[in-house]
């Protein structure tokens, strides 16, 4: 008890001297006293971070930027698309698009392409979600209007080539046999397919491999008119990036990207959660690769907060990493005095409207029934008994992690693309360190019993895993009976 | 929505806001007070938060254009700092110790250390009680040992300086080293060295492997990671001893990135001055001054690399891995064309992850990967110190086409004596700037580039002065370091099914002659 009112003090201490120590220029504060009635709560909060800056364009186009005055930046696209837009028939186009925007396009060949973006040093990149598709570069700061306009013209003019389709399928199909030798790959795949069994967020993001022998180019030049629309695409940037360049940039070569849809936008498709198992039975492979999930919500959905620093709580442990470390969790400490696996992890994936809330874990065959018993027991205390300290330190942990992540400006740009797709807006540090200082012990365990106590779980196992309990017991592991 | 009764929740926020002001005490549980139920505020994550203090953005102004300020105190110790915009710093203490000076001790001490770092000292009593303490202060720590370079870094809210560097001083100098700290370590080492013969990924083994080859028991090619046999071996008094020599105050750097600087040298002359260490202050002795002595030769480990080690079900690999001896990065006038070199040469997986950047044209790609399917992976890697360095290429295929791939990799090497073309060169050479420069947006990275620079120079080249070198390099700097690193002996390394790998004398053969082939009656391109 003493120990979670230190926590807090010292949380706010440093607020306080951090609103003290950074708000120094006269001007920063006429600016704020213009903005705000004279409210008990119209304090100013000083944040080391440069601003981030959104301008809508008239096609509905998002342009977001924060200009921190490096040499270098990155600068890219995130589009409110992915395999969930996809059915059982074309899934595997967002993919199979992402791959041919790197294959030329009316103005350049792929490899003026390649040459071009290697010769200036930069970095162009892209990938596929099952909700976002994401295209980005990084540059020297000095070369911002070229890296937006190879942008631009990737996807707005890729010429989708019938001999380079036929080419790209091969390489596709390549990728996915890596794919298939990553366990945690193939674990989190049957995961969505065995949690989100009859809707498309189950389905895969590359899609089976008769979809990539048979898309067509139809297939991919319909997916582009129908997702690649101004209200659905962020342009993000930071590093070295002037708004105002950024935006009339934006102008120039996005100005075509249609706003606007000749009938209905597509609907977001539904989804709906069943909690259920996928085994791969295998005995040949070393370790049993396990993922436990619950569903949790969606991105913007409050309790995605207090389900983090569940999370946070739950922790992550590898065997190999030095002494006692992530003794903030229990499960860390039992994995580690019980020898129970080689490592787990505890993740929240969201999407728009729901998400998976669970444990990944690896084991030897013989300790899976006794992880998987003591992960239900950790999940349970955070239902019943979790602690205002534990809470407190979850919290702090939650928070350093985050802040830190935000470091360069790859992870910048990426967070500030990601957030204005999920959120409309960036949310402020000091915003988001509020939401998490306003969680308590009581919020942790009404969040956790409203999503995980008593409730199915989905579940994805690979390897040899013939002790991994029946569902229906693990199931009965969901909740707590007073003995 | 949430935003129309708010009734109870707007004293939330304003109890909330109270904390930004700090005159509250028990904050969440005034709140509770208003609030029924758990009190958290049931608002999108879409809408902003009502009430919350107004934020004052940074601009950017005046920041990061001076140079790095560097200051000796009196006991030697270095300290090195750089501005650097944002509400964290990262602190921390490099040692010239790392696992080059461990040739009168069990290999492996340096290992031990990483693993240790962070344990109980004399101020805290568990590795639990720091992370605690670091966490009030938003701070994480982390722990590198190197062949040569052992690292001890926070990050944390600049503001906390005081704390960090009596932490990182306390975690450097008067580390308890309990036994159950110790058996926590022997662990946690065996483990680790289980996964990292288990690993899909070879390079920690085949880097470990080539500097053994190159470096026949000497300096930077003793072990890093700690032999199995040691793992018992090694307890405190050992490290202790080790610790005595080699964790001195002219050994070390005190590097900060996003603090100021007098107030990091008075920290320092609080923490790092005047402080008996808890081996105690014993004459120094057996400090080890070789010199590194390149060998050239060849480790072989024969076993089964199978993906996932999965027997029968997924492809084989073997490894092969060849190194000469390059530049010493003391020697800028080498190790710059060196470092612009290994970046022509690049390379990668056949089936990397990543567009146009990753090195498409360089020659790895150009004259390998695209050119031979078989290929698995083909890329070039370059170690250096203060003594020596070594540039390496990596090659994998199935077992079978070793021979070939072994000369496919002498004759990239052989090719390298040829002028580079003015394009590929250029091109090169911005790819290394531009890598330099984005590597050095993050701050630990910055503090890294730091601390190594001034312990090994006592000053710090700021990024556009490498720049500027950089863009020195000619075709003929290229030319005439590479032919140099031609006349040294091969170091190999070669892992997975070894049945029909070349001889060391062949490989040799091929480095020296004209065309980079393997000697007649092999070579199966000829």
């Amino acid at each position: 008890m003493a120990a979670s009112i230190q926590g807090l003090k010292s949380v706010g201490r440093y607020l306080c001297k951090r609103h003290l120590l950074k708000t120094s220029s006269s001007k920063l504060l006429a600016d704020g006293s213009r903005r705000f009635l004279a409210t008990q709560a119209a304090q100013q909060v000083a944040l080391n971070v440069p601003e981030t800056k959104v301008t809508t364009l008239e096609n509905g186009l998002r342009v977001a930027s924060e200009d921190s005055g490096l040499n270098t930046c990155t600068v890219g696209l995130w589009i409110d698309a992915g395999s969930r837009y996809e059915d059982m028939i074309n899934n595997g186009t967002a993919h199979f698009l992402e791959h041919m925007a790197f294959k030329g396009t009316r103005k350049r060949s792929q490899i003026d392409l390649e040459l071009e973006i290697e010769n200036m040093g930069a970095h162009l990149n892209a990938y596929t979600s099952r909700e976002q598709t994401v295209y980005y570069a990084k540059a020297f700061s000095k070369d911002l209007p070229q890296a937006v306009e190879i942008l631009a013209d990737i996807i707005q003019n890729s010429k989708l080539h019938e001999s380079d389709i036929e080419r790209e399928r091969g390489v596709i199909l390549r990728e996915m046999q890596e794919v298939e030798s990553n366990m945690q790959e193939v674990v989190f795949d049957y995961l969505h397919a065995s949690a989100y069994k009859s809707s498309s967020l189950g389905l895969t993001i590359l899609g089976p491999r008769e979809n990539i022998r048979s898309i067509k180019r139809g297939d991919l030049y319909r997916y582009i008119t129908t997702h690649y629309k101004g209200p659905r695409t962020v342009l993000a940037a930071a590093g070295g990036v002037a708004h105002d360049e950024l935006i009339s940039l934006a102008k120039h070569y996005f100005g075509g990207l249609p706003g606007t849809y000749k009938g209905e936008p597509p609907a977001l498709p539904p989804c709906c959660f069943t909690g259920s198992e996928i085994r791969e039975h295998d005995d040949k492979l070393p370790l049993a690769h396990i993922a436990i999930a619950v569903e949790s919500v969606g991105w913007s959905h409050p309790d995605t907060i207090p389900l983090m620093v569940a999370n946070t709580l739950i922790g992550n442990w590898d065997r190999s990493f030095s002494a006692g470390v992530n003794m903030s969790s229990k499960l860390a400490q039992m994995a580690c005095q019980g020898n129970l696996c080689h490592s787990f992890q505890s993740f929240n994936t969201c999407y728009t409207d729901t998400g998976l809330w669970g444990l990944y874990m690896v084991c030897e065959p013989d300790t899976i029934k006794d992880m998987i018993h003591f992960t239900q027991m950790e999940w349970i205390s955070l239902c019943t008994s979790v602690t205002e300290s534990e809470v407190n330190r979850a919290k702090n942990l939650l928070k350093t992690s985050m802040l830190l992540h935000l470091d360069g400006s790859t992870p910048i740009c990426e967070d500030i693309g990601r957030q204005i797709l999920c959120y409309g807006r960036r949310i402020p540090l000091h915003e988001l360190e509020a939401r998490i200082n306003a969680i308590s012990a009581d919020t942790i365990r009404d969040v956790c019993t409203k999503y995980i106590h008593n409730k199915p779980p989905a579940i994805a196992a690979v390897g040899p895993i013939g002790e991994l309990p029946e569902y229906n017991q693990i199931r009965s592991g969901m909740f707590w009976m007073r003995s | 929505m949430p935003w129309s009764r708010t009734g109870p929740k707007m004293a939330t926020h304003l109890t909330k806001c109270r904390t930004w002001s700090g005159f509250q005490r028990f904050g969440i549980t005034t709140y509770r007070k208003y609030s029924s139920g758990s009190g958290y505020p049931n608002i999108s994550l879409s809408t902003p938060l009502p009430g919350i203090p107004k934020p004052v953005f940074a601009s950017l102004d005046g920041h990061e254009t001076s140079e790095t300020k560097i200051t000796t105190l009196e006991n030697g110790l270095k300290v090195a700092s750089q501005n650097k915009f944002g509400q964290f710093c990262t602190v921390g203490i490099l040692v010239k110790a790392g696992s080059r000076y461990e040739a009168k001790y069990p290999s492996g001490i340096s290992h031990f250390l990483e693993k240790l770092s962070f344990s109980s000292t004399a101020q805290y009593g568990s590795k639990d009680e720091i992370l605690f303490a670091l966490e009030k202060h938003g701070g994480i720590c982390d722990c590198k040992t190197t062949r040569d370079i052992a690292t001890y870094a926070v990050s944390a809210e600049a503001k906390s300086l005081d704390t960090v560097v009596s932490l990182l001083a306390d975690a450097v100098l008067h580390p308890r080293l309990l036994e159950e700290e110790m058996e926590m370590t022997r662990m946690a080492t065996r483990f680790e060295l289980e996964d990292i013969s288990m690993r899909p990924d070879p390079e920690p083994l085949l880097e470990e492997m080539i500097h053994a080859a190159a470096y026949r028991g000497n300096t930077v090619g003793l072990p890093h990671f700690c032999p199995l046999d040691n793992v018992d071996i090694i307890d405190q008094e050992m490290i202790y001893n080790y610790l005595r020599s080699y964790y001195t105050p002219d050994r070390m750097v005190l590097s900060g990135v996003g603090v100021d600087h007098e107030q990091l040298v008075e920290c320092a002359r609080r923490y790092l001055l005047n402080v008996t260490p808890v081996w105690g202050l014993g004459p120094v002795q057996d400090v080890d001054m070789s010199v590194a002595q390149y060998t050239g030769g060849m480790v072989k480990i024969d076993k089964d690399m199978s993906v996932n080690f999965v027997p029968d079900k997924t492809p084989k690999r073997t490894h092969i891995m060849i190194g000469l001896e390059s530049s010493s990065y003391m020697l800028e006038e080498d190790f710059i064309p060196f470092a612009v070199l290994n970046t022509m040469m690049g390379g990668g997986g056949s089936f990397s992850a990543g567009g146009p950047g990753k090195g498409m044209f360089t020659r790895l790609y150009l004259n390998v990967l695209n050119k031979y399917n078989w290929m698995y992976n083909a890329t070039s890697y370059h170690h250096s110190y203060e003594d020596t360095g070594l540039l390496c290429i990596h090659g994998s295929a199935y077992p079978k086409v070793v021979g070939e791939m072994v000369e496919v990799i002498t004759r990239e090497f052989v090719n390298m004596t040829a002028t580079p073309d003015e394009s590929e060169l250029e091109r090169a050479k911005i790819q290394l700037k531009s890598m330099l420069m984005m590597n050095l947006e993050a701050r630990p990275v910055i503090f890294e580039d730091v601390g190594r620079q001034v312990l090994a120079t006592g000053k710090r080249k700021l990024p556009h002065e490498l720049c500027d070198l950089i863009g020195n390099v000619t075709a003929s700097d290229i030319k005439r370091v590479t032919s140099k690193m031609l006349r040294s002996k091969p170091a190999v390394a070669a892992l997975g099914d070894l049945t029909d790998l070349p001889s060391y004398e062949k490989i040799q053969a091929a480095l020296s002659s004209k065309d980079g082939r393997l000697p007649r009656g092999y070579s199966l391109f000829g």
